[in-house]
């Protein structure tokens, strides 16, 4: 296993370069060498966290060893966190490429759209493998550089101003991102995460790292999309194609936002208590008004959309009432508890929110409109559909035996349990509006009268989409075994158990 | 040997009331629509099973077992299969006497709606996947009511809301704005739940109902207990929260609505609301008399709503929300007699109501109609669906000696017992009991109109040739009808001490009360007065013409018991409110959407998506991340 951790990172780049190049001559080369590597990087993720006991493995890239003990070379670290985050980047990235292999027939220039594709997930893969801040920072670059040009991929008007404005903001957060390294790196010296968190513990608290700490929270937070940084993510998400907007929602935003702010600041940074609730108040801020903005909505897209920043409320509040109850020195079985909450509400995010996507882009490929009032009676037509599209609602809303509900219980438990009694009844609020936003979406696009005369002709989609669809929705299902005891020790309590380890675990990483 | 027997009746009412129709529920979702008679067949050999499991449970043991284990099912599979020691907690069940009434009774109303539903399909539209959603509503039911775990409950009572929306089958505008309606209702109360199950967790630190016994002294508390009541209110219909039961029931095909507002989430609301009030905490007399209000309540303004009603599917639905405050007064009562009464009342509803909205069906189903206006003189077409309809709508406004009368009598007595405590809620027993006996009588009104306008009166000549369903779908209805007569007439000599003294204790009546007694004499004296009848009459007769006001009588010409109730509708004292209704000012739902996207606009004013202001909020959050940290 050691010797196959970079490979998430460099397959992907590789079927980029190949499609490329030589994509033109070989017609269906495209799709089925992307189906077929993110098939390979998502068995490799699922392997390591089946086989073995999922040790910690850091990778020096190039065999360069330590001197006196100071990393000089390139680490990649794969840990039971970044192994989670890998299976959730590669499901979701090989279901969104079966799935647009119909899909995709409706634009042009199919390579260019893989070649991103298999760029962005190059990327992401790289972000959670990354051992250093500035490596960190590169796969960050390539995950958003590629997903500005997918979200433009249209190439319509309004395509063109949701990447643009992605863009700029995503500039803002790239500079403060970069800042923030600098300063760090200007004040220990040194950019392995590790070897940071070493020299930070020896120092004690800085002011300095807290001004660092709130620019990354800034800069992770905008590609995180909470709020107040959300301002590009409604454009984003609703103007690309279908599939990127399910790896967008189900997986960027985690990947490249969540996943390094709770690394960092569990990890690599002494856990503060200021900084905890300041995250958990600006999730709590981003569950309650994502899902005010939600419900408003007539966009299908844009309504999932703001969804997924409500979503993200309920994942942050979760690990950040673990924050705050570590920083506070109490018990670790109420944060451990509270962080699974969060974690598992992260993948089933990824899940539910990556099908409802789908399934907003199998309406948008047979009735060409996002427009809730524009539709209605599809129930009939599109049966499979109407079905994975129910259990993905039923899931966010919190309808038990779905994935979500589940999650949605943990963390008000959690809640409850560490006396956050007003976060409890927020989360129980907002699931209440979530469920109405989407009886909204089940009544407007599937019930509601016949369909119109002109669409008497629509079909279900074709098999590749269906396919996926199906997957997701078993898996909505699935994942609600994950309660089980027996699948949770081997699945989130590892993951949860790195993040409980808070610096400790960096700092004896090193020493081993 | 005894506990031995005990446990192998337990695991196999296990097994055929939760397991195997999970099972079947998700293999019938499974086979293709043209396989309609083989799924017909398999869901009620099923149902046939597990009402004989419930029955062989609620049979074997004469004591309450209070707790057993659900690893008694995997007995024979030891070997395989451990079972966590950190799972036990959650797989303890709950059988005490209570519970297996009503599981019996679950299993009972599953096997009477298959076998109608067998017929139905052949007359209307029937909710797609109605068999396998019939059989995994079984299985949730039975499965909350095993259930002594609180987590488990509300797993399964979470996707009880999921199959009721599923059942209704929306399609239309209408129905699809119930359905939606309906399960945001009813998840948002299971929402409430889930917060009120967690402050217990945190209080009590079990889940476990039969170790509970709070009292509803502190602030925390009380919220616990007002999250699971409103739980249990919405499930059953009770007033704030009834709003979609009248959506629904008008929408719904009718074995969904005898299904399910009418049987099923009465049974559970009513058990759960028992439950709480009774084991998991000791309620106070500021909370009894909020739960009495709001019974009261119930009964006044779900029966009044009933009167003007013009859709008999929705006058029905409105009686299924008023017949819930008599439980819940009865319940809220506490005493003895008081949950006796709101327990068998919630028998006695389920029953009738149940079978009100299986006639509702036959009529639908034989002409087609929704509204009480089109339909009239059915009762020679359809004999057997009008004297049905005539006892449950005599059991519902509580003539004697029909079921319903005996739990109203019972409740009545319980309220004037409370007379004689000294809380506030003891001197207001005057106000229960007007309350209770005005709503008794405004249903009788009601159903006057609901049976004159549908079977009395002279047929419309728009209906053409009616003619009586089929026998699978009169026959569970004849069956509900004699139960009404059979658990009116024995009710204290058999009914009472058999189902219901071993959950609540014995019951001692302020008065002397013989049902069978009444029966007897009631019979008698409906015979003297058919005897005098027929003697009467026997002699010569004279024919005249009626008297009609002094208008000339033309074919058009009738009794409209309908527009009678306008009467009542623009009377100088309801007409305001009745306009409010309509507005629905007193609608939760309607409220609180409207509070919800009304705030949603402020926000949606803020997201111009002018990217100056959104960089903007990028900086503004930045710079208030940074004062919050200094300050």
């Amino acid at each position: 296993m050691y010797k196959l951790i970079p490979l998430p990172v460099i397959l992907p780049l590789v079927a980029a370069f190949l499609i490329a190049i030589v994509g033109k001559r070989f017609k269906r080369l495209a799709k089925i060498l992307s189906v077929l590597v993110f098939l390979s990087t998502a068995v490799l993720s699922y392997w390591y966290m089946v086989a073995g006991n999922q040790e910690t493995m850091l990778y020096k890239i190039g065999g360069w060893e330590p001197i006196n003990d100071i990393p000089i070379g390139v680490y990649m670290l794969l840990d039971p966190f970044s192994g989670f985050m890998l299976c959730i980047i590669n499901t979701i990235a090989l279901l969104s490429t079966v799935y647009s292999v119909n899909y995709i027939t409706k634009f042009t220039g199919v390579n260019y759209f893989y070649t991103l594709l298999s760029i962005m997930v190059a990327g992401l893969n790289g972000v959670v493998l990354a051992g250093d801040l500035f490596n960190l920072y590169v796969f960050l670059e390539i995950t958003v550089i590629s997903s500005y040009a997918l979200v433009a991929f249209g190439t319509d008007k309004e395509e063109l101003e949701a990447s643009l404005k992605y863009q700029v903001l995503g500039g803002i957060a790239t500079s403060l991102i970069l800042f923030s390294i600098g300063m760090i790196y200007w004040y220990t010296k040194t950019l392995n995460m590790m070897d940071i968190t070493r020299v930070l513990h020896a120092s004690g608290d800085v002011k300095l790292i807290q001004f660092c700490q709130l620019m990354l929270i800034a800069g992770f937070g905008l590609k995180a999309a909470i709020m107040p940084f959300h301002g590009w993510l409604p454009d984003a998400h609703s103007s690309a194609p279908s599939p990127i907007s399910a790896m967008l929602s189900g997986v960027v935003i985690k990947a490249a936002g969540l996943y390094v702010i709770f690394r960092l600041f569990f990890n690599m940074f002494e856990l503060n208590f200021e900084i905890s609730v300041l995250i958990t108040a600006i999730g709590t801020l981003s569950m309650v008004v994502g899902v005010f903005l939600a419900i408003g909505q007539w966009d299908l897209k844009r309504l999932l959309a703001y969804h997924s920043i409500s979503q993200m409320g309920y994942v942050i509040i979760g690990v950040g009432m673990g924050m705050i109850i570590l920083s506070r020195q109490g018990s670790l079985a109420a944060a451990s508890l509270a962080i699974t909450g969060g974690l598992f509400h992260l993948v089933n995010h990824a899940v539910f929110k990556g099908l409802l996507f789908l399934n907003a882009g199998a309406i948008e490929y047979r009735l060409g409109t996002r427009d809730l009032k524009k539709m209605g009676g599809l129930a009939e037509k599109m049966p499979l559909t109407a079905a994975t599209s129910l259990g993905a609602s039923m899931a966010i809303s919190g309808i038990p035996p779905f994935n979500g509900f589940f999650s949605k219980l943990i963390i008000i438990i959690a809640a409850i349990q560490a006396r956050f009694y007003i976060l409890a009844a927020l989360a129980v609020l907002v699931s209440i509006i979530t469920l109405a936003s989407f009886m909204k979406f089940q009544r407007y696009a599937f019930f509601n009268g016949k369909i119109s005369a002109s669409r008497v002709n629509i079909s279900e989609v074709p098999p590749f989409m269906a396919f996926s669809m199906t997957i997701m929705a078993l898996l909505c299902l699935a994942l609600s075994l994950l309660l089980i005891p027996d699948l949770r020790e081997h699945v989130l309590q590892p993951a949860v158990d790195i993040l409980t380890g808070r610096n400790a675990y960096f700092i004896n990483l090193l020493n081993k | 040997m005894e506990d031995n027997l005990t446990s192998i009746t337990l695991g196999h009412a296990l097994l055929f009331t939760v397991i195997i129709p999970a099972i079947a529920g998700l293999v019938l979702f499974a086979l293709p629509k043209k396989s309609n008679r083989i799924k017909d067949i398999l869901t009620i050999a099923i149902t046939v099973l597990s009402c004989f499991a419930a029955f062989k449970l609620y049979a074997s043991v004469q004591q309450a077992v209070l707790v057993g284990y659900c690893s008694i099912i995997l007995q024979p599979f030891k070997a395989w299969f451990q079972i966590p020691a950190e799972c036990a907690q959650y797989l303890t069940l709950n059988v005490d006497a209570m519970a297996r009434l009503i599981i019996l009774l679950v299993a009972g109303f599953s096997l009477l709606i298959s076998i109608y539903a067998t017929g139905y399909h052949h007359a209307e539209k029937k909710p797609k996947h109605f068999h396998s959603l019939l059989l995994l509503t079984l299985a949730a039911s039975s499965a909350a009511i095993f259930a002594d775990n609180l987590m488990v409950l509300i797993v399964f009572w979470g996707f009880l809301g999921f199959t009721l929306y599923a059942m209704l089958s929306p399609d239309d505008e209408q129905s699809s704005a119930a359905a939606k309606k309906t399960l945001i209702l009813i998840g948002a109360s299971d929402g409430l739940m889930i917060l009120g199950i967690a402050i217990i967790g945190k209080i009590a630190g079990t889940f476990s109902m039969a170790l509970l016994d709070l009292s509803t002294t502190n602030a925390l508390t009380v919220i616990a207990f007002l999250c699971l009541a409103i739980g249990a209110f919405t499930k059953a219909g009770a007033f704030p929260f009834h709003t979609w039961i009248p959506d629904y029931t008008q929408t719904a095909t009718a074995p969904a609505s005898a299904y399910l507002p009418a049987a099923l989430d009465k049974l559970l609301g009513i058990y759960f609301l028992t439950r709480i009030c009774h084991d998991v905490f000791q309620i106070s007399g500021g909370i009894r008399l909020t739960i009495l209000c709001l019974g009261a309540l119930t009964i006044i303004i779900a029966v009044m709503m009933a009167l003007i009603q013009h859709n008999y599917k929705r006058l029905l639905g409105y009686h299924a929300v008023s017949q819930v405050g008599y439980m819940i007064t009865g319940i809220g009562l506490g005493s003895v007699l008081g949950i006796a009464g709101g327990l068998f009342h919630m028998i006695n509803n389920a029953v009738y109501k149940s079978g009100l909205f299986l006639a509702a069906g036959c009529v639908k189903s034989a002409t087609g109609k929704d509204d009480l206006e089109e339909l009239g003189g059915l009762s020679k077409a359809m004999p057997v669906t009008f004297i049905c309809s005539l006892i449950f709508a005599l059991s519902i406004s509580g003539v004697p000696p029909l079921n319903g009368f005996a739990s109203k009598w019972m409740i009545y007595q319980g309220i004037i017992d409370l007379g004689k405590g000294t809380g506030p809620e003891n001197h207001l027993w005057m106000v229960w009991l007007a309350m209770a006996v005005i709503g008794s009588a405004l249903t009788l009104a009601s159903f006057v109109k609901f049976i004159s306008g549908i079977f009395l009166g002279r047929q419309k000549p728009a209906l053409g040739t009616i003619q009586e369903v089929n026998p699978l779908m009169w026959a569970p209805m004849l069956l509900l009808a004699l139960i009404c007569i059979g658990f009116g007439t024995f009710a204290t000599n058999w009914v009472i001490p058999s189902m219901l003294e071993p959950i609540t204790g014995n019951i001692h009546y302020s008065g002397l009360w013989n049902s069978s007694l009444i029966t007897l004499l009631i019979g008698i004296s409906l015979l003297l007065g058919i005897l005098f009848y027929v003697i009467a009459t026997s002699g010569k007769l004279r024919v005249a013409e009626s008297f009609i006001g002094g208008e000339t009588n033309r074919d058009e010409t009738g009794f409209e018991p309908v527009s009678f109730y306008e009467t009542i509708r623009n009377s100088l004292l309801f007409k305001p409110f009745y306009a409010w209704a309509e507005k629905k000012y007193f609608d939760v739902y309607e409220l609180s959407k409207k509070l919800v996207l009304d705030v949603s606009d402020l926000f949606s004013k803020a997201h111009t998506g002018i990217l100056s202001n959104l960089a903007f909020w990028v900086l503004a959050g930045l710079i208030f991340m940074f004062l919050f940290l200094l300050l």
